[in-house]
């Protein structure tokens, strides 16, 4: 193999600094992925583009608002849970406890005689309800710490406890199981504008809303690109002001492009526009790279070795005929596209499909057959029971996109491998791949009737396109950082958590505020509750509580390892108990949540619910053993259930099968988590 | 902490000077199984005090005694002459005895620094805002287990994927960074290879120089002997015997440890294998 060098390093560069052998670089993506939140964060991503995808509304903010509501009290229980579950220990009264206080404030401040209510101000009641999650929340932490018991036993006496009482109190004082009222005790006004105020989005016209998003989108998409660009490119020793003069170049180019788009009619003038922006993007990344960073030494030739040719055309074929039967399938037939031959062998098969699976579970369980073989009858099962299920319409899209997703997925990973041993190969794989995005761009376009694809999905595809050229061509012109350097992770990572910030304050703005437009197609109120206020303030606070305080690193330690950490002097059980008044104190600040929304409260609220919340946190990367997680992967975790729940009415489908996409969402979730945590903890 | 040897002027360790840390006559029982019967030693400082014994002897209980997580169940423990009783390692740890575990006592799934400052997190900010001052939190771990010798790649790595010897560096460094008068080593060398073990060694020698009373319990009297000051060899819960280091040779110390009548009967038998073996070679 020849290879063609090009020194293009200049003799005075700096020698270069001692790095620890032993210390291998971690880029941006790899840095990512040691954290514990991210499986449920690329989770919550693929499940909000899933029914993004399937239903109209869900990707709006009456949908928004929707999901976000049952999230906010799922969310504030998980955070808690989470940080619980991180201590070691469970709390199965923590559902419960919602509804517990939430009756106790209304049977507080009922009037005296009536129902035998205790006639408080709600200026008593609701702080005389937290102190009673405060003494529930002790008795569990005590209980657990003194007896030793597993908590799953004592806060499930705690949980019957709590039922019991609730049922018995409410049938003894109002004589039916639900207590209502709350709207006529004393200090209503007060207390319902900190629990149930709502931001109503019609009321809140913003005419330059759209302004304001533009310009903070594009500020932190540049501040998430500098961002990455810093961590993931060497620094030259000396800067290049004429990189930044091209830089300055392309972004007058590019807006020149985007106020083009913007204003521009007819769909030629559109792609003319669309190109110089392009290119106007791409003259300003690499302009800034070039001020920045040092440019690579050796290229090396276009070769490579037979694994990445061959996944390199395994992923255009799987592209191209995913095309292929986008084509031949037809997109508007609604029926079955599984019964192949006849309905009678279809059932027949399925039948002994099931059978056979059985059957043969029995034997490897008794060591006569390998593990995998049930396999075979559940494929043998599946085919005529997806079959039936599946309308052409909807295999269509299945096999298009998974053929799609798989080819790139191939595309990339060759990619990274050419370029990891010859910069030359890598920018002709990973142009071809933006070449081969632009293409199922245009296809998705030219196919799709739904403005939603031909619009949005369009434009993303185009610009991670354009964003895939970008990165082909700054690893065939930039060293690529394969060691420490302080200064640029700090910079890099500030740079991306203001891009990151600013677009979520963009995101927010769109949902938050409405113009005088979209107020006369809109078909109803948009309501967003003070609960989803309360979620974000309580997941911060648990995140803050854990990485960063002392507490924090007394709940990593009784979790991780009780008796280590009473040795070094951490008081073990005060943190414990601590632990559960936090669930407790959630569970009030949902039971509050919940009272003041509905002013009556029904017996049952928040029973059984705990298991959500356990869920939730599990999803969000929690180990259910303690001693590692998140509390904002709790928070995460709620958002992918909040999401699959309401989505799936959204989506047309009976809302009964909620539980069976739960179960494989939370199987999927641990899976994926175990796996992360494995590459993490390998990673030294 | 900072003072290093030669800018302070060190004491010579005399047995008159009153000990730091003494204990007369102490017994533990569990029920009716007597783990600790009638010790008595004294740890000075500046001197090491070596706890030996074979396994089950009783040395875990010893000094999990001083450590504030078993009480005695007789007998007295001194430090500085006044009677003492700990009831949590929270107050032996502020009376300034620090104790390294067998087990090690790190949390392997937290962070290196995390580990380092468990307990006594240094903290800034005011009221509710008080929070880990990160920063200094790992620079102070860096650079503490860098004295010992240990270059950690990243402070922010679990503890778990850790080596022994440098886990078991991460729990001495933290030791003796918390300012401690006592620093008690249980079996810091076993599970070592021969090169580490060395340098924990001579760790030792190094916090007895740095003025620390350091007491240094092991089963191997070949890690023993060279930094001992004073040994203690308990074997069974008794005691068998307290010694100054000029009242004792390395190998009688080896025989006292296994029981001397033990070891000789285990030299006869071995002998007489091994004559076996040659007769049947010579055959």
């Amino acid at each position: 193999m020849t290879v063609i060098t090009r020194e293009t390093r200049t003799p005075a560069e700096e020698p270069p600094v001692p790095i620890d052998e032993r210390v291998s670089f971690r880029g941006p993506i790899q840095r990512l992925l040691v954290r514990p939140e991210i499986g449920a964060l690329i989770g919550t991503t693929a499940v909000w583009i899933f029914f993004w995808a399937l239903s109209d509304v869900f990707g709006t903010a009456a949908g928004t608002a929707n999901y976000l509501d049952v999230a906010a009290i799922l969310g504030i229980m998980a955070v808690a849970v989470s940080l619980l579950m991180i201590g070691g220990e469970f709390d199965l009264s923590s559902g419960s406890m919602t509804g517990a206080t939430a009756m106790l404030v209304i049977l507080l401040s009922k009037d005296v005689g009536e129902f035998g209510g205790a006639g408080l101000s709600l200026f008593i009641a609701v702080p005389l309800s937290f102190a009673f999650a405060m003494m529930i929340g002790w008795f569990n932490g005590t209980l657990v710490d003194k007896t030793r018991l597993p908590s799953f036993i004592v806060t499930l006496g705690t949980f019957f406890i709590l039922i019991g009482a609730k049922l018995s109190f409410s049938k003894l004082f109002s004589g039916q199981v639900v207590v209502e009222g709350l709207n006529e005790a004393d200090g209503y006004e007060f207390w319902s504008r900190i629990f149930a105020a709502a931001w109503v989005r019609n009321d809140h016209l913003w005419e330059d809303r759209d302004v304001a998003w533009t310009i903070l989108l594009i500020a932190g998409a540049a501040c998430v690109v500098i961002g990455v660009l810093e961590l993931s490119y060497r620094r030259a020793t000396q800067r290049n002001a004429k990189g930044l003069i091209g830089a300055a170049i392309g972004a007058v180019v590019a807006g020149a492009g985007f106020y083009g788009l913007l204003n521009g009619e007819g769909v030629g003038r559109n792609v003319v526009n669309a190109l110089i922006l392009g290119v106007g993007v791409l003259v300003a990344v690499l302009g800034w790279a070039m001020w920045r960073f040092a440019p690579l030494g050796r290229r090396g030739a276009v070769t490579f070795d037979n694994g990445t040719g061959l996944l390199t055309l395994l992923g255009l074929v799987a592209g191209a005929v995913g095309v292929i039967v986008a084509i031949v399938l037809n997109p508007d037939s609604e029926s079955p596209v599984g019964l192949l031959v006849s309905d009678s062998f279809s059932r027949a098969l399925f039948a002994a499909g099931l059978g056979i699976a059985g059957l043969v579970a029995i034997l490897v369980a008794a060591g006569k057959l390998p593990i995998w073989t049930p396999l075979v009858g559940i494929a043998v099962s599946a085919i005529p029971a997806v079959g039936y299920l599946m309308t052409q319409q909807g295999a269509r899209a299945i096999i298009f996109v998974g053929l799609a997703l798989a080819g790139l997925i191939a595309l990339l990973v060759a990619g990274r491998r050419a370029a990891a041993t010859s910069a030359s190969a890598g920018l002709v794989i990973e142009l071809l791949t933006a070449i081969v995005v632009a293409g199922l761009a245009f296809f998705i376009r030219s196919e799709s009737t739904s403005a939603k694809f031909r619009a949005e999905l369009f434009t993303v595809m185009l610009l991670i396109a354009l964003a895939l050229a970008c990165s082909a061509l700054l690893g065939y012109l930039f060293d690529t950082r394969t060691g420490p350097d302080a200064t640029a992770d700090a910079r890099g990572q500030r740079a991306a958590v203001v891009g990151i910030v600013l677009l979520v304050v963009a995101t927010a703005l769109q949902m938050l505020y409405t113009t005088a437009a979209e107020n006369e197609t809109a078909s109803g109120v948009i309501r967003y509750r003070i609960s989803i206020l309360w979620f974000i303030l309580f997941a911060a606070f648990g995140t803050w509580l854990l990485l960063r305080t002392q507490f924090g690193n007394w709940i990593f330690a009784v979790g991780g390892n009780k008796e280590a950490a009473r040795a070094e002097g951490v008081p073990a059980s005060r943190t414990k108990t601590t632990l559960f008044m936090i669930v407790s104190g959630a569970g009030w600040l949902a039971g509050m949540l919940i009272a003041f929304r509905l002013n009556s409260v029904q017996a049952n609220v928040g029973d059984g619910e705990e298991f959500e919340y356990i869920i939730a946190a599990v999803v969000g990367g929690n180990l259910l053993t303690g001693g590692y997680g998140s509390a904002a992967g709790g928070a995460i975790g709620s958002l992918i259930m909040s999401m699959s729940t309401q989505g799936i009415p959204f989506a047309g489908w009976n809302t009964n099968w909620r539980f069976l996409f739960l179960g494989v969402i939370l199987l999927l979730a641990v899976i994926a988590n175990n796996y992360v945590r494995n590459k993490a903890a390998q990673s030294k | 902490m900072t003072e290093t040897v030669t800018s302070t002027p060190v004491p010579a360790p005399s047995d008159d000077a009153q000990p730091l840390l003494e204990v007369r006559n102490l017994c533990k029982y569990y029920g009716n199984v007597i783990a600790l019967n009638g010790i008595t030693t004294t740890v000075r400082a500046g001197q090491v005090t070596c706890v030996l014994g074979d396994n089950g002897a009783g040395k875990s209980t010893f000094i999990k005694i001083f450590a504030g997580v078993h009480q005695p169940s007789d007998g007295d423990v001194l430090l500085d002459g006044q009677l003492v009783k700990f009831s949590s390692p929270r107050e032996a740890l502020d009376q300034g005895i620090a104790t390294v575990y067998q087990d090690l006592a790190v949390v392997p799934l937290m962070s290196v620094w995390r580990n380092f400052w468990l307990g006594d997190e240094p903290r800034k900010g005011f009221g509710p805002f008080r929070r880990i001052d990160i920063a200094k939190a790992k620079r102070v771990a860096k650079e503490e287990l860098g004295k010992l010798g240990i270059d950690i790649r990243d402070t922010e790595q679990p503890v778990g994927t850790l080596s022994g010897g440098e886990r078991q560096s991460v729990a001495i460094a933290r030791a003796s960074y918390r300012g401690a008068r006592v620093l008690i080593l249980d079996e810091p060398t076993s599970a070592l290879g021969v090169k580490q073990s060395g340098v924990v060694l001579k760790y030792v020698v190094e916090a007895a120089r740095r003025n620390l009373g350091v007491i240094f319990i092991t089963h191997n009297p070949h890690h023993a002997y060279p930094v001992g000051d004073r040994f203690l060899i308990l074997n069974r819960g008794q005691s068998m015997g307290n010694f100054a280091k000029e009242e004792i040779t390395q190998d009688e110390l080896t025989a006292l440890m296994a029981g001397g009548a033990e070891l000789r009967a285990l030299q006869n038998e071995l002998q007489a294998q091994l004559r076996d073996r040659s007769i049947r070679l010579d055959v």
